[in-house]
């Protein structure tokens, strides 16, 4: 009986471990696949500053629309449909910017674009785009204007364009979300706000300091500097010779970077504060040491801390691609996947090919446009407005690699 | 030709009786089973061995998805009701709706607000947990602390709520949106007008 026993244990034993080992298997086939969907060729136009002071945005936002189109055609998303991308470089300027949708709008393959990232060049390209009823999607556009109207605060919000979208949180949140950490939590009682006189940079700042305003805080002083200059001696006196407790800066990184440290050096040792358009590597690399803690709030909650992001960050880093996904990476290829979703559901609705009115119906379609994005769910409000609205207030906190010098040190969402 | 060939072996070259055979050691019984027992034994722990040892090496499965940051899966919303105290008073009362999106239950940790001249209270009482399916409504307090300094007319105000997951703790802003901001700006400027009483 005991050698009976003892055999039906060692049996038992094998064929458990046997049956673990099998349990654990994985199927490690991968799909090699990454074919398009088939014949017919739909392009996604990319707009942003590719070259420039701008271009490390800029290049985030092409690397991941391109990569969006990658994933699309590689899943055989559409059916009967392959993706393209054609980019075009506004170097940050309006003109630029309407000229490069012109040419999207020549192109008859081009049914949706993505981009810009400034809001001044956003506003040269809506009418152009409008006009022909091709489908814009901004991932980086903040100013509320462009949505909701010239009279979006306190008066009527009326949308002036049916083919604009965006996905990136508004102005009309960050600006006082940002004023709400200064004040509240910083401390910070008595500002000095200097913009760029530009659309982006001016409104910001206008809604920053409302806010700041509203809750108590008192402006020390204004300033309107010229972006394009890099010396900020004069302003940065200005500054020092205020009783300013905080600056807060309207505009992008090119200008920020070295008026942080411009205005430190002059013995100003203040934080500097802006939006999403300074919330760059190139923002500390431009600052250097004196940028720290200097603080930036910027669209959406950290790219790596939203589940949905995991997969983009490792398709992004297996992709290869040389410069970093940036600030609106992920709102770039949510944008491109905004328009797919919509040629999906275009030529589902035709049997399966393209009708001839395509980029019309491309544009009802992405008002209704809902999936599970990298940033989250992704849809859009009657103005054209993600209806999905985080930010966040972030903070250099190391210098020593500026890639990693922004920590984040407050998250919000926009429920209202 | 002297040389000397093998010799072949004749009849009776060799004895034929046959050397006996050493006596056979026959165990005894009780080490026969000894021995049976300690090689069944000694086979089951190497076959057991192995099977550990497949069962270590096992590719491993992939591990248990975290739930989503706690922000991510909870959202709040303003309810209204808000209160419209008299002035002097130093009370308002609104309501909010926490909801779990689809991942497992949040608790709700703390309730506050950014301004230094309010405090908050909630009906009912952190800590408590929110699940899918199941939104709670909740009745906020909002205590005067200084008139002369309270956000009348933020235009952005919003909670600050403490939440815990299995992945995390996090304190994060819900920001309630114009009809909260109106509402709120209401209720502070009733308790405390500009012409203060006080």
């Amino acid at each position: 009986m005991r050698q009976r026993s003892l055999i039906a244990i060692t049996a038992a034993l094998t064929a458990g471990a046997l049956t673990l080992t099998a349990c654990g298997s994985r199927d490690d086939s991968k799909d090699k696949d990454d074919a398009g969907g088939g014949g017919t060729t739909v392009v996604i136009g990319v707009d942003a500053p590719l070259t420039g002071d701008l271009s490390a945005l800029g290049l985030g936002i092409r690397n991941s629309v391109d990569l969006a189109v990658k994933q699309a055609n590689k899943k055989k998303y559409v059916d009967g449909i392959t993706f393209k991308m054609e980019s075009a470089d506004d170097q940050g300027q309006p003109s630029s910017g309407q000229t490069n949708a012109t040419k999207f709008v020549a192109n008859k393959d081009i049914l949706g674009a993505v981009g810009p990232l400034n809001s001044s060049v956003g506003e040269s390209m809506q009418k152009v785009f409008d006009d022909a009823k091709l489908v814009q999607v901004s991932p980086a556009n903040t100013n509320p204007a462009m949505t909701q109207g010239p009279d979006w605060n306190g008066g009527k919000k009326t949308r002036p364009y049916k083919a604009y979208f965006r996905t990136a949180t508004t102005d009309a949140i960050q600006g006082p979300f940002a004023a709400q950490y200064l004040y509240n939590k910083a401390k910070k009682k008595k500002v000095f706000v200097i913009d760029d006189k530009k659309t982006y940079g001016a409104g910001l700042a206008a809604t920053f300091k409302d806010e700041f305003t509203k809750l108590g805080g008192k402006v020390a002083g204004t300033e309107h500097v010229n972006p394009d200059t890099k010396d900020f001696g004069a302003v940065a006196t200005k500054i020092r010779n205020s009783d300013a407790d905080v600056v807060y800066y309207g505009g992008e990184y090119p200008a920020a970077g070295p008026l942080s440290k411009q205005m430190k050096k002059a013995g100003a040792k203040i934080p500097l504060v802006g939006g999403d358009g300074i919330y760059s590597a190139d923002y500390i690399k431009l600052s250097g040491k004196d940028g720290k803690g200097d603080y930036a709030t910027s669209v959406g909650q950290p790219v790596e801390q939203l589940p949905s992001a995991k997969e983009f960050i490792a398709n992004y880093k297996e992709a290869g691609y040389k410069e970093a996904y940036e600030a609106y990476g992920g709102y770039s290829y949510d944008s491109a996947w905004a328009i797919i979703e919509a040629v999906k559901k275009v030529v589902e609705d035709n049997d399966g090919k393209l009708p001839s009115d395509a980029r019309a119906k491309i544009v009802d379609a992405m008002q209704d446009v809902s999936f599970d994005g990298v940033t989250g769910k992704v849809s859009f409000d009657e103005y054209g407005d993600a209806t999905n609205k985080q930010l966040t207030v972030y903070q250099v906190k190391d210098t020593a690699d500026p890639a990693k010098g922004w920590k984040p040190v407050e998250s919000g969402t926009f429920t209202g | 030709m002297n040389a000397i060939g093998p010799v072949e072996p004749g009849e009776d070259t060799y004895d034929h009786e046959s050397i006996p055979a050493p006596p056979v050691r026959r165990l005894s019984p009780r080490r026969a089973r000894r021995l049976r027992t300690a090689l069944t034994a000694a086979t089951a722990a190497g076959i057991a061995a192995a099977g550990v040892t497949l069962y270590l090496t096992r590719p491993e499965p992939p591990p248990e998805p975290l739930p989503p940051w706690p922000s991510q899966s909870v959202s709040v919303a303003y309810a209204g009701e808000m209160s419209r105290p008299r002035a002097g008073e130093r009370n308002l009362t609104f309501a909010v709706i926490f909801r779990q999106g689809s991942a497992p239950p949040t608790t709700v940790r703390r309730i506050a607000q950014p301004s230094a001249a309010l405090s908050v209270t909630a009906s009912p009482p952190t800590p408590f947990a929110v699940k899918t399916g199941k939104p709670r409504k909740l009745i906020i307090t909002m205590h005067i602390r200084e008139c002369g300094e309270v956000p009348r007319n933020a235009g952005l105000p919003f909670l600050e709520v403490t939440l815990r997951n299995a992945r995390a703790n996090e304190k994060h802003s819900y920001i309630l949106g114009p009809e909260y901001a109106n509402d709120l700006s209401g209720a502070l400027t009733a308790a405390c007008p500009r012409t203060r009483v006080s």
